[in-house]
């Protein structure tokens, strides 16, 4: 039986998917995760799904958005202006670029 | 928990949905939350005329984008204040709809061109953001959280409205005389909109004394003067000779002549009673019945789904 292993590195980040093991139940399961997926990176916690259990929709069934390009959503595309001449302003903008990064992380 | 008890408890997110409050502080608190959210309704509605407007395929997407965050912080702010009790989100709506509901003075003058970008994205949303900035530290908890959220959002539309205010003032000769006289029409509007000098002010101690507002009517006015008038001297925009406002080197002010602003004209906006809310107030309500088949029609999918979907 096919488990899939989702690692999640830090409290309150997600868990993302890093791979799978096989195990006859649950407790190896989870056992083996450990061994395989959390020794080598940083880890919080794992989860471990059965493979039957994970229902899929891919991209010849569905139209996904996500593709265009949205940088005039973000403070940091306007930058031939300066933001340093209103603290509200410029923490907003710091705070659109660390919130930036964390996507880029996932 | 009684007034006297609440005014010592009174700090930053102090009070929440699971606190007894007394009526006075949830009506004071309701009644600021729906001028708010009320004035990112007709301040959404507003804006939505630059998208037609717009030069270029960037632009449009920036003033759309803008829009719809400016709809989405409506809705967080109707949020907070029906927590309070006082009004449902609904009974808020439609005091709106019958023009009873109060907004911002500078949302009451309909714009028709793209010179009056600048003016609404950079200077009204500048000062709509010192000032929000300030809430983020407001006693009614649910308040300050929505501030948190739109507060990272309203960056984007400052700095959009400032690189609109800076493109035209590098353009043509005419562009920035355009932009010049559109900036003596709206300065005044500008100014007051941090509402009267703190003695004419009808509930700011009270506000003030519960911890719903940390800063001042002046106060607000003065940091926005100090951060904007150097702004707009840098793209070359001349400040208006009414009102006059003196910098003041020794204490680092601007001093405004408070009389050289039209208060009558302020005052009859906030009672609704100018003649142009009728039309922004009337638009609004006629552009929200037009698209009622689009709410319908969206009820009427979600009902008919068995299984919960997400919203994109």
């Amino acid at each position: 039986m096919i488990w899939e292993v989702f690692r999640q590195a830090k409290p309150g980040k997600y868990h993302t998917h890093c791979g799978n093991v096989h195990a006859p139940d649950r407790e190896m399961a989870k056992l083996f995760a450990q061994i395989q997926h959390g020794r080598r990176m940083q880890t919080n916690s794992l989860w471990v799904v059965p493979q039957e259990e994970v229902s899929e929709v891919d991209s010849d069934e569905a139209t996904f958005g996500g593709s265009t390009d949205k940088a005039y959503r973000w403070a940091m595309t306007y930058n031939r202006v300066d933001a340093s001449f209103a603290a509200e302003v410029e923490q907003s903008e710091d705070e659109q670029r660390e919130a930036a990064k964390a996507r880029e992380e996932l | 928990m009684d007034l006297e008890e609440l005014k010592e408890r009174a700090g930053p997110r102090a009070f929440s949905p699971k606190d007894d409050l007394p009526e006075e502080y949830r009506k004071a608190a309701t009644r600021m939350i729906q001028f708010h959210a009320n004035s990112e309704v007709m301040g959404g509605y507003l804006d939505k005329q630059f998208t037609r407007q717009a030069p270029s395929l960037d632009r449009k997407l920036a003033c759309t984008a803008k829009v719809q965050d400016e709809i989405g912080h409506a809705q967080l702010l109707y949020r907070a204040a029906e927590t309070l009790g006082v009004k449902t989100r609904e009974e808020m709506l439609e005091e709106l709809e019958r023009g009873e509901g109060k907004f911002l003075n500078c949302f009451h003058y309909p714009v028709d061109s793209w010179y009056e970008a600048p003016m609404i994205d950079f200077f009204v949303d500048g000062g709509a953001m010192r000032r929000q900035a300030t809430l983020k530290a407001t006693s009614w908890e649910p308040y300050a959280h929505a501030m948190d959220k739109v507060c990272f959002e309203e960056g984007f539309h400052v700095k959009h409205g400032e690189d609109i205010l800076r493109e035209l003032m590098g353009s043509s000769r005419a562009n920035r005389e355009r932009v010049q006289e559109t900036f003596d029409e709206w300065w005044p509007r500008i100014v007051q909109f941090f509402g009267p000098p703190n003695k004419d002010s009808k509930h700011n101690d009270f506000a003030q004394q519960v911890g719903l507002k940390t800063t001042s009517n002046d106060e607000l006015r003065q940091a926005f003067l100090n951060a904007y008038i150097p702004k707009a001297e840098k793209y070359g925009l001349e400040l208006p000779d009414t009102p006059r406002i003196e910098y003041d080197e020794h204490s680092g002010r601007y001093e405004l002549e408070y009389d050289d602003l039209d208060w009558e004209e302020f005052w009859t906006i906030a009672k609704n009673d100018y003649e142009r809310s009728a039309e922004q107030i009337g638009s609004r309500r006629r552009r929200h019945e037009a698209v009622a088949w689009v709410r319908e029609s969206m009820d009427a999918w979600e009902t008919s789904q068995e299984t919960p979907q997400a919203a994109d």
